[in-house]
């Protein structure tokens, strides 16, 4: 009897969620924003990365709420073996979670039908060993994506796997990358149609930054656009319209540029994408120019630091939006873009809410490449704003680096005021939830030279806590506004994802390993638990063949949170070591 | 092919820094860049005793002016960008402490460099001449990790100055109690 009735409130849970198809706002939302869950995979389940094309991390799931959260427990737990910084999210397909480690990328089937959840396929795709000293920031992946029986994802050694969901047997892999050009492979792969969209990183290393389509069926290779280099190679045609005047003209990714910099110019593209399944459009940002050393590169040396929409069949470039032209710090352009439809001024904007690693939130038209709003989300000091006008950054002359020159207290430091770490946006409030830092530095440039497959850097560096002294901090943001809702300060970094839920609660982690459930409203701690290792994970949540709602993250602390020994010196003596375990909580406790 | 275009370039690059290079160095004993060969990376099987390569000196230890071209060379070669300016590690092992995963003697160190590792270590025998290899390992045992020459056996144990040994734990064969 109680068995049916379980059953039969998970099918109504999986059939019928309570705002799943939510396009109007509910009335007590912050912002009036609405939200498109294509491609409205069944609610129970977490499919990709983001959990949606918009990128929302958003979860209609309800059973675990405000009114509960204090009674969640750990049900289980599995362990990889593996080091490095665990930044990926597991997927849960039917009855299944498939959970991916850092080099050397084992990915492990684990049947969610069974007591104690064990193992059904283990595939082990040995990439060389050699990629691990190209990879600038710890040897993570994040994530895979999944579809149609299909598990994709990136090896560290620039290869594409597709992987049979049923097996764990490989259907292709595809080299996309080459190690002797210091390129590695990071990103987790993003799936429109029958297409894979995956990129390079190597933002450190005068590497060439590339995104690419591939056939999931096949994985031969449809297109591929490159930050840098003639249009032809952007692919930037007739249709390519930015709003902003420096962006406009011919072969700007190599005008740009001192003479030939711009082949081993950067520009990879290695965290997120996102897709408007009614504009046809993908969203992307390129990374931080190389090297690393801006007097060696005179100019605006596009495309990098950019936010890229393209065609998604094609990849042609539609527009773009370079967030810190001729960027001096390394703050990149790769953070996630959120899409979502927003009243702004009485006209409601199909919007793009972006978190730069510059300190800036970006609230950007995404029919068109115009910044609405942009404003610090945290604290900043290389600026004085953003000319909505030119769109450009107004740039505080004393913050500029130059070879041999030490500069003091520059903020935020290359770690930017939030790194990749993905944002959550709850349809329920309106508003956008996200971990981020409170990190300047002191910086000295050193000149360098290109040799291939070695770091084209020169930044030599000491980063150090912001005003307040706490690293992290977790905050809810209105992004029809560009204000600060609430915020958390943590002693220690914030580099972990976050889950949003129709339950109003938000979910992130800390570098020290502390697990937290959050009201969505008020931004009252509900529920902490201190976990093996720190968190860099993303947190997912997901119905269990059993009816339970289950909270899912890893904890293993590594990645750009302590790659860094400088870092790792300020956090202290209580700092945990690295770990490799996936919590997975229930209220009380429960499992299978 | 693809592997001798960045070489070529390198060389170039390498050519035209050697002007401004090494000026008013001593000539070397550096061994010809075959005798690094001779060096075992791991314990000799069926074997005991003394490996006496192990024990080659660095020809430039201690001397300023050497430490001072190996910490321009360690800058210029990119070798901070993984190890960090100062050594003390970032994509790549920390040089400054005293965990060697192919040794800390300075013609470990040497071999290191010039044979490359398979974690994504260059190797840097054929760009950069010994003179410089060495002056390089100059400057990592500046930093204050490295293994001095006459204390090779002691490291390979894992033996450390001042440490207690029980009498039966020197040599490879156990022979049981001494009394």
């Amino acid at each position: 009897m109680a068995l049916t009735l379980a059953t039969s409130w998970c099918q109504s849970l999986r059939s019928s969620p309570p705002d799943a198809a939510v396009s109007g706002a509910p009335a007590n939302s912050v912002t009036g924003a609405s939200f498109n869950f294509a491609p409205d995979d069944p609610p129970g389940e977490w499919h990709s990365q983001a959990r949606d094309y918009a990128n929302t991390r958003y979860s209609s799931l309800h059973l675990i709420d405000t009114g509960n959260a204090a009674r969640l427990r750990i049900a289980w737990t599995f362990s990889d073996g593996t080091q490095g910084g665990h930044e990926a999210a597991p997927l849960i397909v039917g009855s299944t979670m498939y959970v991916v480690t850092p080099f050397p990328n084992i990915l492990f089937a684990l049947d969610l039908s069974k007591p104690g959840e064990p193992i059904k396929w283990t595939f082990k795709p040995n990439p060389s060993p050699a990629a691990k000293g190209k990879a600038c920031c710890d040897t993570v992946n994040r994530g895979v994506a999944y579809v149609d029986g299909r598990l994709i994802y990136n090896l560290l050694d620039d290869h594409t796997v597709a992987v049979d969901a049923k097996t764990g047997k490989q259907l292709w892999r595809t080299k996309m990358g080459n190690l002797e050009r210091g390129e590695t492979m990071t990103m987790a792969p993003f799936v429109v149609g029958r297409k894979v969209l995956v990129g390079n990183s190597g933002g450190e290393m005068g590497t060439w930054g590339w995104i690419a389509a591939l056939d999931i069926e096949t994985g031969k290779e449809i297109w591929r656009a490159y930050s840098t280099g003639s249009d032809e190679q952007v692919r930037i045609g007739p249709d390519f319209k930015p709003f902003y005047d420096h962006m406009k003209g011919k072969d700007l990714g190599i005008k740009s540029w001192p003479e030939g910099m711009w082949k081993h110019g950067a520009g990879s593209v290695w965290a997120w994408i996102s897709y408007d399944p009614k504009l046809n459009l993908i969203y992307h940002g390129t990374s931080n120019p190389s090297p690393r050393v801006p007097d060696q590169r005179p100019g605006d040396n596009l495309w990098t630091s950019t936010i890229f929409a393209r065609d998604a069949d094609t990849g042609m470039a539609r527009w773009a939006y370079q967030t810190t032209p001729h960027d001096r710090w390394d703050y990149d352009g790769v953070n996630e873009n959120i899409l979502l439809d927003l009243p702004i001024k009485g006209h409601v904007r199909q919007a793009l809410v972006h978190f730069d690693r510059n300190a800036y939130a970006y609230t950007i038209d995404r029919t068109s490449g115009e910044v609405l709003l942009a404003a610090p989300f945290a604290y900043q000091n290389w600026s004085s704003g953003i000319d909505l006008k030119t769109g450009m950054p107004m740039v505080v002359k004393e913050k500029e680096p130059h070879p041999d020159v030490k500069l003091s207290n520059v903020c935020p430091p290359d770690l930017g005021g939030k790194d990749w770490q993905p944002a959550a946006a709850s349809p329920r409030t309106g508003l956008v939830y996200a971990a981020i830092f409170n990190l300047c530095m002191d910086v000295t440039d050193n000149k360098v030279g290109f040799i291939p497959s070695t770091p084209y850097d020169g930044m030599n560096i000491h980063r150090h806590a912001a005003p307040g002294g706490n690293l992290g901090e977790f905050m809810a943001w209105n992004p029809a506004t560009a204000t600060k809702v609430w915020s958390i300060k943590e002693t220690y970094m914030t580099m972990s994802g976050v889950l949003a839920t129709a339950g109003d609660l938000v979910f992130y982690g800390t570098a020290d390993g502390w697990f937290r459930a959050v009201d969505a409203r008020s931004g009252k701690i509900l529920w902490s638990q201190k976990l093996g290792s720190g968190i860099i994970g993303q947190p997912v949540t997901y119905l269990g063949p059993d009816g339970h709602q289950y909270i899912a993250v890893e904890a293993g602390i590594g990645g750009a949170a302590t790659i860094h020994a400088d870092l790792i010196a300020h956090a202290g003596e209580d700092f945990p070591a690295g770990g490799n375990t996936l919590y997975v909580f229930s209220l009380g406790g429960d499992s299978q | 092919m693809t592997f001798s275009k960045p070489i070529a370039s390198l060389a170039l690059f390498l050519f035209l820094n050697a002007c401004g290079r090494d000026q008013g160095g001593s000539s070397t004993t550096a061994p010809a860049p075959s005798a690094p060969a001779a060096v075992p990376l791991g314990q000799i099987a069926g074997a005991s005793g003394s490996i006496a390569a192990l024990s080659t000196p660095n020809p430039y230890q201690d001397n300023p002016q050497a430490i001072e071209q190996g910490k321009q060379l360690f800058g210029r070669m990119n070798c901070a960008g993984c190890h960090a300016y100062g050594g003390g590690g970032n994509m790549g092992p920390d040089l400054t402490d005293t965990y060697w995963r192919y040794g800390g003697l300075p013609i470990q160190i040497y071999n290191s460099i010039f044979e490359g590792r398979p974690q994504g270590m260059p190797s840097w025998g054929k760009a950069l001449p010994p003179d410089d290899i060495w002056k390089l390992v100059a400057y990592v045992q500046s930093l204050g990790g490295a293994v001095p020459v006459g204390e090779w056996d002691h490291a390979r144990q894992g033996d450390r100055p001042g440490e207690y040994s029980a009498p039966e734990a020197s040599g490879p064969q156990n022979t049981g109690p001494q009394k």
